[in-house]
């Protein structure tokens, strides 16, 4: 409280000082000013006295010499005008003067070289002829120059001629001006000598007369108001003298003037105001500054104690301020902590401690001018804390919140609890602001809560799994059981037998594929899975799943149609089998969660992207099956989901497919998605990226010829698609969507001369199927043009009638250019051998196989299930036997080598390698077939690695064993086609 | 050769033969005068061949030569011996297309000679001191033109020297007067005015610049110029709007009385000048004062010569035309009623403005022939504009703009690369 009292009083004290001080200086300096210009006055006119004396002693003199001279001149007549001009040159020389004249009463007058001009005198030649007065007058020269005439009434007389009155002298204004002029104010003073009307006969100022009537220039350019210039023109017309102060072009001149005594002459003088005063001014600066001196002296006698103690107190708390601010400093400095002080009121920044630019990237001076600037970093871009809110803390309170915020130069996010405290130091309301970073600390947190969680999922994922395999494993476990117990009781009674039988194979086949996921998803999520990246042929890829599938959805009597839109890349670098992984497990899903005659539709197509050496491709599984509830499409991809409803009750299933296909398209550095609507059906949207091999492109058109093309297919797209598929292949492209309009263009085509190379007819359309239309076209075209059946079934059924009908070959759905391009051109070099390209249902029929398998029992199913297809097998236990078998036997002996990798003795790998490396002249070509429970991506690359030219996976499945003999034999008999045709 | 250059030249070469010194089908004599069509189609001039025809038979023939092309045609013309008796032209530096002393007869002891007004003679005469031709031109005087009846009303009179124009501009700007307008936007004749007596006066300084034996810095008057020129703009002489007044700005100017005086020409108060509140009347004329002569200078008009070719036969009838031009019977006649300045100091019959009339016994000492402009190699008024506007705006001192002014000269001198 005293502090306070104090602290007003201070102020208004040294207000009061200041104010008297004031006053005081204003009445001196106002009485001072009087006094000045009193003096000012005075002294001016003291100094121009003297000048108007000067001047008037001085045109007395040269009136008192014209009279002499005239009395002179009277005496010597007009006889010897040479001693005259003589007598009065030197007189003139000797004054000063410029020139001499003779006057005539006339105003002509003569200077002594007999040049003759006309004066006017100002208007005074009749008081210097009729009065005969002396006067004094200016003269404007032909030539420019200023004069100023003195003359005198003389005796009359004549010279050269010339009759004359008076006489007179001239001085040149400039000289009289010089001799006249006032020193004593710098030479700024002006001297005039004007009549009373304000005409200026002569002036002292430098240069020259400007002023023709300075009462006129007086009158327009100062501030002089119309009664004061006519005081001034009062005063003059009667000579009476006078002061006057006035501006004139903005500055402050004094006026003196005075009657000359003579001819109502005027003498004025016009000083600049400041340059008069200016002596005085000086005393009085000087006075006022003693006086300053003097106050300040004793001032500071009086303060310079009080001040020297507060100065010293001051001092010293500065210096302990300082101290402490810098131990702060140091102190923040190496904490993570940042302080901030602010005004109660003003909320100001007071203190800031330097680390604020440390630890959020915001410079201390930025954050000093505004701390509005700390908004920036909060994550939210809140205040850091809200007027509202602060306001609301009560004094001595606190609050503490937390908040994340960002470094403005580094962009790291950090947590830290800011705690405001409202107080009070020294009777001022301060904020302290406290901001603890507690990121480590949350981190900390955040990790073992994560930790907990995960330990809880996992538990319950085991629990979960454990309860699902239980139940999924015991499910078929206990059919097989059932049935084989019923088997065994009704064994005498075929048809239950084959009941039994089907029912114990669907079982194992479901408990079989159970298995297989499980240890897949076993090794995916624990990230032993690799991707064996090599050459594919996409087409090819979509061939094996078209074989795979079909049957599935012929069997619902669903349609599977494949699209593909734009020409995505036919060779590609990646993991062949896992994507076909993944595309049969969202394929089949899509065929078994369709009802009965349902559509499904696959698309493949290229996305754009920039890199030309990679290729992003989109596969959409899209099917109009029983959809997924909201909830569950956000658990599809977990393992062992499966939603249960009456519908999905009936269908069999591991829940873990789609948990497999995220698992592999998240490794492949793809992307799936998914819409579904319950009842509506599903799309499953993967996107995958592969590098593309670096292969040239072959012109097929040079190699083929084929100029135009005839599509004949019901679905328009389809012949859209392969527009697009062939645009920049040079072949035209043809599309109609029924049979009689393919017959139709056909006909009109040749018999205009441009008849298609070839004709695609699809072998499902709707008016004529692909018999009829093939039948038909060849009746309208003849034999020549190759009729390729596009189908997406098993042409094993059809190819007989195929062949009757005229269809030259068969080319799997979807159009491929290079299928397309493998199909025809064996047409064009051989038309006969296209039935050799035709799949045979009965591809093991008379092989003879060597088999290795160390298990009787699999050896035992084996042999049976061979010979059931009319092939042979001769049985090896291990991989020596293997090697010993056909390196003994004749060449030809065995058709191809089924081969086990797990074998006592010697693996298949070893095996093979011996085999390949032996000097049996089948050692080469025969082919090695892995028969393996060892299915995954890596145990077929290290079979193919070791020789091996293909891989089934046991048990064994006979249409997988066909499928895979079947590609190797075509593929052998094209390679020999290949090396014969060289 | 350009074709256009060279179809005037075989034009005047094949009328020349047809035209000098060969009697007219009536018997008389001929003269042959050349100049560029408009010239010789003023009525002055035609008045003037007319009587002369009809007072002694001799046959004037004008060869018109286009103006592209004069200097080029008429000097070739000369050179060749086959030139017109009489050539028309203006006393400047296209005179260096021709051997002025091969080519002309020296008139200076012609007795016609002190017909002509200080002016008039001093533009005909070369750095010799030989008067080339007779002007016989309709002319104009430069000068400061002053509003008098401003002056008037403010108790001022004229200045006769250059210290009364620098007490008279402080005396207007004192009584709250613009005291010149001075455009700065383009206009640079100015300068040209203040640069005349140097080398009017002094021909040896301009033969020594145009050889580049002499620089403007050489002459201290041009550096006292600039310097006076700077000190007028910034102690407010010449108005705050100096640098944005152009040529169309100037009459409104001086016809509102915003400012007192300006640097001009007589007939620009009839050609330019639109009455405002001050008409042509309320004007009178004095020297201009720019701190390069203490008496201050007036600029006489460019007038043209008739020069006569010293190698014609017809040199004697030449004369004798000449003389007859030159007497104030002929002169007055053919200018009668024309506005212009004497050149002849007999002339009454021309219109004659007021303020130059009044102005005659100041201008018989102090007018000058254009000099500066005309005669100075490399003279150029757009780079002068660009210095007096660098000067104003405090980018250069009074000194750089000196050095950029013969840097001007040199530029437009130095030979094409």
């Amino acid at each position: 409280m005293k502090n306070r009292l104090k602290k007003l009083l201070s102020p208004i004290a040294i207000a009061a000082v200041l104010l008297i001080s004031l006053l005081i200086g204003i009445f001196y300096f106002n009485y001072m000013s009087r006094h000045i210009y009193n003096d000012s006055t005075a002294h001016l006119e003291e100094i121009y006295g003297q000048v108007n004396r000067a001047f008037g002693t001085f045109v007395e003199k040269n009136w008192g010499v014209l009279a002499s001279w005239g009395e002179y001149l009277s005496l010597l007549g007009n006889d010897d005008p040479d001693s005259v001009a003589a007598y009065l040159s030197q007189n003139r020389d000797y004054w000063g003067a410029t020139k001499f004249y003779f006057v005539a009463s006339d105003g002509t007058v003569m200077a002594l070289d007999g040049q003759r001009y006309t004066m006017d005198f100002d208007g005074f030649l009749d008081t210097l002829m009729r009065e005969r007065q002396p006067i004094v007058s200016g003269e404007s020269m032909p030539d420019g120059q200023e004069i100023v005439i003195f003359a005198t009434p003389v005796t009359s007389g004549m010279y050269r001629d010339f009759e004359y009155d008076a006489i007179a002298v001239s001085y040149s204004n400039d000289d009289l001006a010089a001799s006249l002029r006032v020193d004593a104010f710098s030479g700024l003073a002006k001297c005039f000598v004007a009549q009373s009307d304000g005409r200026v006969l002569f002036s002292t100022q430098s240069g020259g007369i400007v002023f023709a009537n300075y009462l006129k220039y007086l009158s327009a350019a100062s501030d002089l108001s119309p009664e004061a210039m006519d005081k001034i023109s009062a005063d003059w017309a009667v000579g009476a003298p006078g002061i006057v102060e006035c501006r004139i072009g903005g500055e402050k001149q004094i006026l003196l003037y005075q009657g000359a005594g003579y001819q109502d002459l005027i003498l004025l003088s016009v000083v600049p105001s400041g340059v008069v005063s200016a002596g005085f001014l000086s005393v009085q600066r000087i006075t006022l500054y003693v006086l300053a001196i003097l106050f300040l002296l004793i001032s500071g006698l009086v303060f310079t104690p009080l001040v020297v103690s507060s100065h010293r107190r001051s001092k010293h708390d500065q210096k302990e301020l300082r101290y402490r601010e810098m131990m702060f400093d140091i102190l923040s400095n190496n904490v993570d902590d940042i302080f901030l002080m602010l005004d109660g009121d003003r909320r100001q920044v007071e203190y800031i401690s330097p680390n604020i630019e440390r630890l959020l990237g915001i410079p201390v001076e930025e954050a000093r001018s505004d701390v509005r600037v700390m908004e920036k970093c909060s994550v939210g871009g809140d205040a850091v804390i809200p007027h509202e809110v602060l306001d609301s803390i009560p004094l001595g309170g606190s609050i503490t919140r937390e908040n994340e915020y960002m470094h403005q130069t580094t962009g790291e996010r950090r947590w830290y609890r800011l705690t405001v405290y409202r107080t009070s130091i020294q009777d001022v309301e301060k904020i302290i602001l406290v901001l603890s970073d507690r990121t480590q600390e949350r981190h900390m947190n955040q990790k073992l809560q994560e930790a907990l969680d995960a330990a809880r999922s996992a538990n319950e994922a085991k629990s979960n799994f454990l309860s699902n395999m239980s139940h999924d494993i015991r499910t078929p476990m206990n059919a097989i059981v059932g049935f084989s117990v019923l088997l065994e009781k009704d064994a005498g009674k075929p048809e239950k037998v084959r009941e039994y039988t089907g029912k114990i194979m669907a079982s194992s086949h479901h408990l079989l594929s159970l298995i297989n996921d499980v240890l897949d998803m076993s090794k995916i999520e624990s990230g032993k899975t690799s991707l064996n990246v090599d050459r594919f042929s996409l087409p090819e890829l979509l061939s094996e799943l078209n074989i795979i599938l079909l049957p599935q959805a012929r069997a619902k009597n669903q349609t599977l149609t494949v699209y593909i839109k734009g020409a995505p890349p036919e060779n590609l670098m990646g993991d062949h089998l896992r994507l076909n992984q993944i595309l049969i497990n969202l394929l089949s899903n899509a065929i078994k969660y369709t009802p009965e005659g349902g559509k499904i539709e696959f698309t493949v197509s290229e996305v754009s992207q920039a890199a030309s050496q990679f290729a992003k491709l989109r596969f959409i599984v899209k099917d109009n099956g029983i959809g997924m509830s909201e909830e569950f499409q956000k658990e599809v991809f977990s393992p062992f989901s499966r939603e249960v409803s009456a519908l999905t009750s009936q269908i069999q299933g591991t829940g873990l497919g789609m948990a497999i296909t995220k698992n592999l398209v998240d490794l492949m550095g793809g992307v799936i998605s998914l819409e579904s609507q319950l009842g509506k059906g599903s799309t499953f949207t993967v996107e995958l990226t592969f590098a593309l091999p670096d292969e040239a492109e072959a012109d097929f058109r040079a190699r083929h010829m084929i100029k135009r093309m005839l599509v004949a297919d019901d679905e328009e797209e389809i012949g859209r698609d392969i527009q697009e598929i062939m645009e920049g292949s040079g072949v035209e492209v043809v599309a109609v969507t029924d049979g009689k309009a393919a017959v139709e263009a056909a006909r009109q085509a040749q018999r205009a001369g441009r008849g298609f190379n070839v004709i695609l007819v699809d072998w499902k359309m709707p008016d004529l199927d692909g018999i009829e239309a093939a039948r038909l076209l060849r009746e309208a075209i003849g034999q020549e043009t190759p009729i390729v059946a596009l189908t997406s079934y098993d042409w094993a059924d059809i190819q007989e009638d195929a062949k009757k009908s005229g269809v030259s070959a068969f080319m799997p759905k979807p159009f491929f250019a290079s299928t397309f391009w493998e199909t025809i051109e064996p047409l064009f070099s051989d038309p006969s051998g296209a039935a050799d390209q035709l799949p045979d249902d009965k591809v093991l029929e008379g092989l003879r196989f060597l088999v290795a398998e160390d298990n009787e029992l699999n050896a035992e199913i084996l042999s049976e299930l061979m010979d059931m297809e009319g092939a042979s097998c001769e049985i090896a236990a291990n991989g020596r036997e293997v090697v010993d078998k056909f390196v003994s036997s004749e060449p030809g002996t065995y058709r191809m080598i089924l081969m086990d990798v797990q074998m006592p003795v010697m693996n298949g790998y070893e095996a093979t390698r011996a085999i390949r490396a032996s000097a049996h002249p089948d050692a080469g070509t025969v082919p090695i077939i892995a028969m393996t429970a060892n299915t995954f991506a890596e145990d077929v690359k290290r079979a193919l690695d070791s020789g091996m030219d293909g891989h089934l996976g046991k048990p064994i499945d006979m249409d997988a064993v066909k499928a895979t003999v079947g590609r190797l034999l075509n593929g052998r008999k094209n390679a020999a086609r290949a090396e014969g045709s060289e | 050769m350009k074709l256009k250059k060279l179809l005037p030249l075989l034009l005047a070469l094949c009328l020349l033969p047809a035209a000098c010194g060969k009697a007219p089908a009536d018997g008389g004599a001929t003269l042959t005068v050349m100049g560029k069509p408009m010239d010789l189609k003023k009525s002055y001039m035609t008045r003037v061949f007319d009587r002369y025809e009809q007072a002694t038979g001799v046959k004037i023939v004008p060869v018109p030569i286009d103006d592209s092309a004069f200097e080029d045609t008429a000097a070739k013309a000369l050179a060749s011996g086959k030139g017109p008796d009489i050539l028309m032209h203006f006393h400047n530096a296209d005179l260096d297309a021709f051997d002025v002393e091969k080519d002309f007869l020296p008139l200076t002891d012609q007795l016609w000679v002190e017909e002509l007004t200080e002016g008039a003679r001093a533009y005909c005469t070369d750095a010799r001191g030989d008067l080339l031709g007779l002007p016989f031109w309709e002319s104009s005087v430069s000068g400061c033109y002053y509003n008098k009846t401003v002056l008037d009303s403010l108790g001022l009179r004229p200045a006769s020297t250059q210290a009364e124009f620098n007490a008279l501009c402080a005396a207007l700007k004192e009584a709250g007067m613009t005291p010149l307008c001075w455009p700065a936007d383009g206009c640079a004749w100015m300068i040209q005015f203040a640069l005349d007596p140097l080398f009017a006066d002094d021909p040896e300084n301009l033969a020594a610049i145009n050889e580049n034996k002499l620089s403007y810095a050489d002459l201290p008057q041009v550096a006292d110029m600039f310097t006076w020129i700077d000190a007028a703009y910034k102690a407010g002489w010449m108005g705050s709007d100096s640098m944005t007044t152009g040529w169309d700005q100037i009459g409104p100017v001086m016809a509102s009385g915003d400012a007192v005086m300006t640097f001009i020409w007589d007939t620009w108060f009839y050609t330019d000048f639109t009455p405002g509140k001050y008409s042509m009347d309320d004007f009178a004329l004095m020297p201009v004062f720019l701190n390069t002569t203490d008496a201050g200078t007036y600029e006489g008009g460019n007038l043209n010569m008739m020069m006569i070719n010293k190698n014609s036969p017809n040199v004697d009838t030449a004369l004798d035309f000449l003389a007859f031009c030159a007497s104030p019977e002929n002169y007055n006649a053919a200018f009668e009623g024309i506005s212009t300045v004497s050149c002849f100091v007999h002339q009454t019959t021309n219109i004659q403005s007021h303020m130059v009339t009044d102005a005659q016994s100041s201008l018989a000492s102090r007018e000058r022939a254009s000099t500066a402009s005309s005669r100075i190699r490399g003279y150029k008024n757009d780079d002068v504009v660009s210095i007096v506007r660098e000067l104003f705006s405090g980018m250069i001192s009074p000194q750089e703009a000196v050095a950029h002014l013969d840097a001007s000269r040199l530029r437009q001198t130095a030979p094409a690369s």
